[in-house]
């Protein structure tokens, strides 16, 4: 007899939606994770008395609630929460700014599209068309990989346009360099263009004490500073994991959200774990000011993607931070979103984990500060200034990521190699989250719940 | 349970699942899942709610029998008569 049905890996979301499913039906289910609060990439903490939240800028895929069929009722439905006890804002726009000029998009895509027209009026129809055939698309269809990139071209046929589009939607949810499948590009495209961005009217501690409640509520069981050293394995069954305390619980099956080169690690897995280790990741630069600074800044936007230039790639830099594009994010620039006396701005910038990897203490902290400074200056451009107004700062860099998270090398968007249907050698240990294939705080709840609905519920 | 009371259990299972469930226009005979606006990963909750509650076992290969509130009663009256 095992100790548990259930062992979930992680008390990120995906991990705390599966334990939501499996718990709801029975199953007597723990989660365990290293960290002393639930979360992983999209949680908080406490700053100089300031709650500052870490991941999340804005989470994709809004829908009313009266839009039954959208992702983000879909998920409240199968986590057995209302809508109602989720309030959530809407974003007040956001931008694309690139040498060339801007493209203002909001929580309705014929925004974008008369954006598209204005800046573009050669390309409004082709743009259409571009909607019109990803609206078609089944981006969960199994099919082999396709570029989005010659996929988006051979429609516009403008690549300052493109580089554009895709900045936004690479930023926020691409694993590999350059490219982009075809499927998860579809999914960003709706997520981020056609759906659009909100926040919970509360913090990010809220909407996590409300998934742990819910999962307790259920009978799961969570245990925090927990930290996986190895899956049980035995044959070809895993059949529990010890933990660095030396404890060990046995269970019927296994999830690990902890993504693939650490599940590769902690298993034993026969497979060369460098394959699945993403490139991308980034630094952030958290700047808090006072309130008096809003007037000389810009007040109407919630998230500004930037390239400095109309050539954009999107790769791991050859330095240790690219301050020439990122995202800038407002994260109290939603709608009714009361002010206060304090109002953070938040950076972000592609970064390269094996060059911060390689620093001595000492430089780190140096390059950190600098890297701060870089990212305040390439910001100021388009938000107006406000370096010499800042209160408190912080930042983190790849290897804070990794500490935290226990995302290989900091790699926030996880593996460039997905595994949709969660397998791995072993009949019983499954993998969910953001290595399964969705991304975002909607995609990663969804692909929690949609590993256990497929493989945990027997 | 009898047919009338099989069907409240069903209705109070998808007022659970869908609290935006509007069953004032309901047709027995016609998809449940057109009506109300519903996705497969929510059928699926209602076969797991059905186990949940009776223990009942339902195989894939008979969710079809699930389509109509009028279809699930028929299905489950033998299943559910002595309970």
């Amino acid at each position: 007899m095992s100790d548990y049905q259930l062992i979930i890996i992680g008390a990120g979301l995906s991990g705390l939606a599966a334990g939501i499913r499996a718990a709801r039906f029975g199953k007597k289910t723990l989660i365990v994770d290293q960290h002393y609060r639930p979360g992983g990439l999209n949680s908080y903490y406490k700053f100089q008395g300031h709650l500052l939240e870490t991941g999340l800028h804005a989470i994709t895929n809004f829908a009313p609630p009266t839009r039954k069929k959208a992702p983000l009722n879909l998920l409240f439905r199968q986590l057995q929460l209302s809508r109602r006890d989720f309030p959530v804002r809407e974003q007040l726009g956001s931008e694309i700014a690139f040498p060339a000029g801007s493209l203002h998009f909001a929580n309705d895509p014929d925004l974008l599209q008369a954006e598209v027209e204005r800046l573009f009026p050669a390309c409004g129809e082709a743009f259409h068309q571009l909607r019109r055939a990803i609206a078609a698309h089944d981006p969960f269809a199994s099919a082999p990989w396709r570029s989005a990139r010659s996929f988006v071209a051979s429609y516009l046929k403008e690549p300052l346009l493109e580089n554009m589009l895709f900045l936004p939607l690479m930023l926020y949810g691409n694993a590999e360099e350059n490219d982009m499948a075809l499927s998860q590009f579809v999914i960003m495209f709706r997520a981020v263009f056609e759906e659009g961005l909100f926040r919970p009217e509360a913090d990010m501690r809220a909407f996590l004490d409300l998934l742990v409640d819910q999962y307790e509520g259920f009978g799961g069981t969570i245990r925090y500073r927990a930290e996986v050293e190895k899956i049980l394995i035995k044959n070809d069954r895993a059949y529990g994991i010890r933990l660095a305390d030396g404890s060990s619980y046995t269970a019927e099956a296994l999830l690990s959200t902890a993504g693939l080169p650490e599940t590769i690690r902690i298993s034993g897995w026969q497979t060369p774990s460098a394959t699945y280790s993403g490139k991308m990741s980034f630094t952030e630069t958290i700047s808090l000011l006072p309130n008096a600074v809003r007037s000389s800044i810009r007040q109407d936007r919630t998230l500004i993607f930037y390239s400095s230039s109309d050539q954009f790639s999107y790769r791991r830099p050859q330095t240790l931070q690219d301050s020439s594009w990122g995202v800038i994010c407002f994260p109290d620039n939603f709608e009714g979103i009361p002010h206060k006396e304090f109002f953070p701005i938040r950076v972000t910038n592609p970064a390269s984990y094996p060059l911060w990897r390689a620093l001595d203490s000492e430089t780190y902290a140096q390059e950190k500060t600098a890297c701060r400074r870089a990212a305040v200056q390439a910001s100021e451009r388009y938000t107006g200034p406000y370096g010499q107004a800042i209160v408190h700062q912080d930042s983190f860099t790849p290897l804070t990521i990794e500490r935290f998270t226990r995302k290989a090398e900091g790699a926030v968007y996880g593996s460039p190699i997905k595994i949709p249907d969660g397998k791995t050698p072993w009949s019983n240990l499954f993998i969910a989250g953001t290595d399964q294939g969705y991304l975002g705080i909607v995609g990663s709840m969804l692909s929690g719940i949609s590993i256990v609905n497929r493989h945990l519920l027997d | 349970m009898n047919r009338n009371e099989i069907r409240d259990v069903l209705l109070e299972i998808i007022a659970d699942i869908d609290e935006e469930a509007d069953f004032a226009a309901l047709d027995d005979h016609k998809p449940l899942r057109d009506q109300l606006d519903l996705d497969s990963m929510d059928f699926l909750d209602i076969v797991m709610e059905l186990r949940k509650r009776y223990k009942l076992q339902i195989p894939e290969d008979e969710y079809p029998e699930l389509a109509t509130l009028s279809s699930c009663v028929n299905y489950l009256e033998p299943k559910l008569r002595h309970i």
